[in-house]
């Protein structure tokens, strides 16, 4: 059985990608880290910042 | 002694009862050992380390063997002379938990933090808190940098816009002028800039010329008086000395170098003459001496002699870089197209030094402008330098402030969901756990349980948890305001719901004499949970020295189909533990219609007993009319009579026979009249036959006792069902059902 941090941290990254904050394989590779405590400040940005949709130039 | 307890196949609960000192507590002590190495019943009655009395009296460590065979396998644990426990298979080892009596107010009465230790392992999301923190420490630290970046910004501004009042408030606004300066580029002003200086450094060089030639001239000069003066001086002295003393000198100064080679010639090498030859060096130096004056006089003149022609070589050099610097200069000039605001000399340089020197007169203003002019360009050069980079960082904090601008919101909508989630989380579990407390609790309690339980986390405290429960419609802490009893059952409820949370199917849930406070008709209750917890473990294991648990079960009147029910002898040193099986008497019945001979006396006394239990469940259940009597204790004569003709008439048993081909059940009628009425004809079979020594039972035939025997037997078969035992449920209000409703009585109340 999962641990109690295993499974919250998998509903978390299923809301952030309902809500298009994360793309998928971002938080596939944010979920070990996430149960474990491991995430860091960086981590959290890099993720951020790389499933953020980019601006299309006119 | 070795102890073998034999588990019944399909059972999944076992009722171990035995009086205190039978062995309750070794056998849950021995599935403890099994399952965790260890034996904590013995923990906190001031024993300290306890292992030296885990062992029986007289016996090692090692004599420990615990072995659990089941058709998946066997698990064995022992235990070295060191104290260390080990199973063997590993994987074979069974998952239990172990709740004992001691241990069933631990929760209620433990602190907060003790208690959120006990469930940590449900609700403990550390690692989620800790990346959780991380994040909350990104958008801290970014809204700083936010905010740093939106001060700059504003201060890059304020230095453009200074820029652009300082020029004028050229173009339509700062940042268009900022823009266009900064492209202009600062090429031309490095160029002005360093042509103006080589136009300084080759005019300081012109100006130096005059000094220069002068002073190279007036040093010809001087030298040429000096070797005047010398010639002069050498002319008077040679004619002061002989006419022929040069020549003399010279000859003296050779013969003195020929001494200095053959100090002691025998002959004079020039006439060589014996004479006169003795101290002849010393004699020639004496000469010689004389004639330095002479000698003093030729060098000056030499000497300042060649003073001219070093003074005349250098004088040349002089003009020469002159020449030079002139070319430099116009090279200079030429080489650059010259801005209008920078004046230069309106004549060439003169070659002449007079000419030279006026020329210098004219233009002495001109490298003060030029050095003006390259520091106004060197300025300006700054200052486009300085725009740009205020425009450069004005872009950058711009863009880092769109960019935070998006991120940050972003980050904090994560932060947002992650505390949601981990509140939500830990909420549900908890609610998940309080609800199944209330209903295990209001199994027991009935209107007490549900929705009254709460586990509560304290959110101005880490990791500490609260028991709330609701005591006449307020919220207050159980503890305060609940019974014993009440408290012991909330404590075997929360135990019962956090087992069951974890892996329950892999479990042996272990209960060591928890009955102890509860009392009736809530122990009742309380066994009747305990029965349909126990099909969620693996298996269930209750110890109990409840008496009316054992004999209830003994009369059928609990539910005892999933449940194995074993007794425990006392304990001896020469025995050590020991079983008894607990036969119901409906069983001991059976067994002794079935023996040949018959034992006729046993048989009535045991069927009368077991008639009186019938008839007092049927009596009480009608409330029929019997004598009043202190004791409550009544005969079969007065029992049958209470039971009159008419709920005779009514009284039918639906038997339930099979199910159908949907799963229906199907039922079988059975009319109690005819059963009670032979009873009735026959039961003075029980007094004459069973209990008494009675002249009387002469004359009855063995066929009678074994009737009355046998019709007790049927009547029982039908009455109760020996898994589901008696029709006590009253749910339908139509009818009394046993358990599963195997059988139906009816009618509902008497007629």
């Amino acid at each position: 059985m999962n641990s109690p941090s295993q499974r919250l941290a998998d509903k978390i990254l299923k809301r952030l990608l309902h809500e298009k904050l994360l793309s998928e394989p971002e938080a596939k590779k944010l979920l070990p880290k996430l149960a474990d405590g491991k995430l860091r400040s960086q981590d959290w940005r890099l993720a951020i910042e790389l499933s953020t949709p980019r601006k299309t130039k006119p | 002694m070795p102890f073998s307890l034999p588990f019944e196949k399909g059972k999944q609960l076992t009722v171990i009862y035995g009086e205190n000192g039978t062995g309750k507590s070794t056998i849950c002590d021995a599935f403890e050992f099994l399952s965790r190495g260890k034996v904590s019943s013995l923990e906190n009655r001031g024993l300290g380390q306890t292992l030296r009395f885990w062992p029986s009296m007289g016996k090692t460590p090692s004599d420990i063997s615990v072995t659990l065979e089941t058709s998946d396998g066997s698990c064995c644990a022992t235990m070295t002379r060191s104290g260390e426990v080990t199973a063997v298979p590993t994987d074979k080892r069974p998952r239990a938990e172990v709740f004992r009596k001691s241990q069933i107010l631990s929760l209620i009465e433990a602190t907060p933090g003790e208690r959120y230790a006990a469930i940590s392992r449900f609700i403990d999301v550390s690692g989620v808190e800790a990346s959780e923190g991380a994040l909350r420490d990104l958008i801290r630290d970014l809204r700083r940098t936010q905010e740093l970046a939106i001060a700059g910004l504003a201060q890059n501004q304020e230095t453009i816009h200074q820029f652009w009042e300082t020029a004028g408030r050229p173009a339509t606004d700062a940042f268009a002028w900022a823009e266009t300066e900064c492209q202009r580029g600062t090429e031309s002003f490095e160029a002005e800039s360093a042509a103006l200086n080589a136009l300084q450094i080759a005019y300081a060089r012109l100006v130096e010329i005059p000094d220069r030639l002068k002073a190279a001239q007036q040093a010809v000069k001087a030298a040429e008086k000096s070797a005047s003066e010398a010639a002069k001086t050498l002319e008077d002295t040679v004619q002061t000395a002989s006419k022929d003393a040069a020549e003399v000198v010279a000859v003296l100064q050779a013969a003195q170098a020929y001494l200095a080679k053959i100090p002691t010639p025998k002959v004079c090498p020039l006439c060589e003459s014996e004479e006169r030859m003795s101290n002849l060096a010393n004699r020639i130096r004496l000469r010689l001496g004389a004639f330095s004056t002479v000698q003093a006089s030729q060098s000056n003149a030499v000497a300042a002699k060649q003073t001219v022609q070093r003074a005349e070589q250098q004088l040349e050099i002089v003009r020469n870089k002159a020449r030079e610097d002139v070319t430099r200069f116009e090279e200079v000039l030429a080489e650059f197209t010259w801005p209008k605001d920078i004046r230069l000399p309106t004549r060439p340089v003169p070659t002449t030094l007079t000419g030279l020197a006026g020329w210098l007169k004219d233009s002495v203003e001109l490298p003060g402008e030029w050095r003006m002019a390259e520091i106004e360009r060197h300025d300006r050069k700054q200052f486009v330098a300085t725009l740009n980079h205020a425009l450069e960082t004005w872009r950058e904090n711009t863009a880092a402030q769109k960019d935070l601008a998006r991120l940050i919101p972003r980050l904090e909508r994560a932060l947002e969901i992650a505390m949601e989630e981990r509140r939500r989380f830990t909420d549900e579990i908890l609610a998940s756990i309080s609800a199944e407390v209330g209903r295990l609790y209001e199994a027991v309690h009935p209107g007490e349980g549900l929705n009254k339980i709460s586990l509560e986390l304290d959110a101005k405290k880490r990791a500490s948890l609260e028991i709330g429960a609701s005591f006449c419609g307020k919220d207050t802490r159980p503890q305060a305001y609940f019974s014993d009893s009440h408290l012991d059952t909330l404590g075997l409820c929360v135990f019962l719901a956090l087992s069951a949370l974890e892996e329950s199917g892999e479990t042996i849930l272990i209960l060591d004499d928890v009955l102890a406070s509860a009392d009736e008709p809530h122990v009742d209750r309380l066994i009747e949970m305990l029965y349909s917890e126990a099909i969620k473990f693996r298996h269930c294991i209750i110890t109990t020295h409840y008496r009316p648990w054992k004999e209830k079960l003994r009369w059928g009147w609990l539910q005892n189909g999933p449940c194995q029910f074993v007794e425990l002898m006392r304990w001896t040193p020469q025995t050590g533990l020991a079983l008894i099986r607990s036969v119901p008497d409906i069983e001991r019945l059976q067994k002794l219609l079935g023996e040949t001979p018959p034992d006729l006396q046993s048989i009535c006394y045991k069927a009368g007993v077991i008639l009186e239990a019938a008839l007092h469940f049927l009596t009480l259940h009608y409330e029929c009319h019997v004598p009043r009597r202190a004791t409550g204790l009544y005969t079969l004569a007065e029992l049958l009579p209470a039971l009159d003709e008419k709920l005779r008439q009514a009284l039918r048993i639906e038997v339930q026979t099979g199910k159908d081909s949907a799963g229906a059940p199907i039922y079988k009628t059975v009319h109690l009249k005819d059963h009670l009425d032979e009873l009735t004809r026959i039961a003075q079979a029980r007094n004459v036959l069973g209990c008494h020594f009675n002249q009387l039972s002469f004359q009855l035939l063995d066929a009678d006792a074994l009737a009355f025997g046998q019709q007790v037997v049927e009547l029982m078969n039908v009455l109760t069902d020996g898994d589901a035992g008696w029709p006590r449920n009253a749910k339908s209000g139509e009818y009394w059902a046993t358990a599963g409703e195997t059988r139906k009585l009816y009618p509902f109340k008497k007629p």
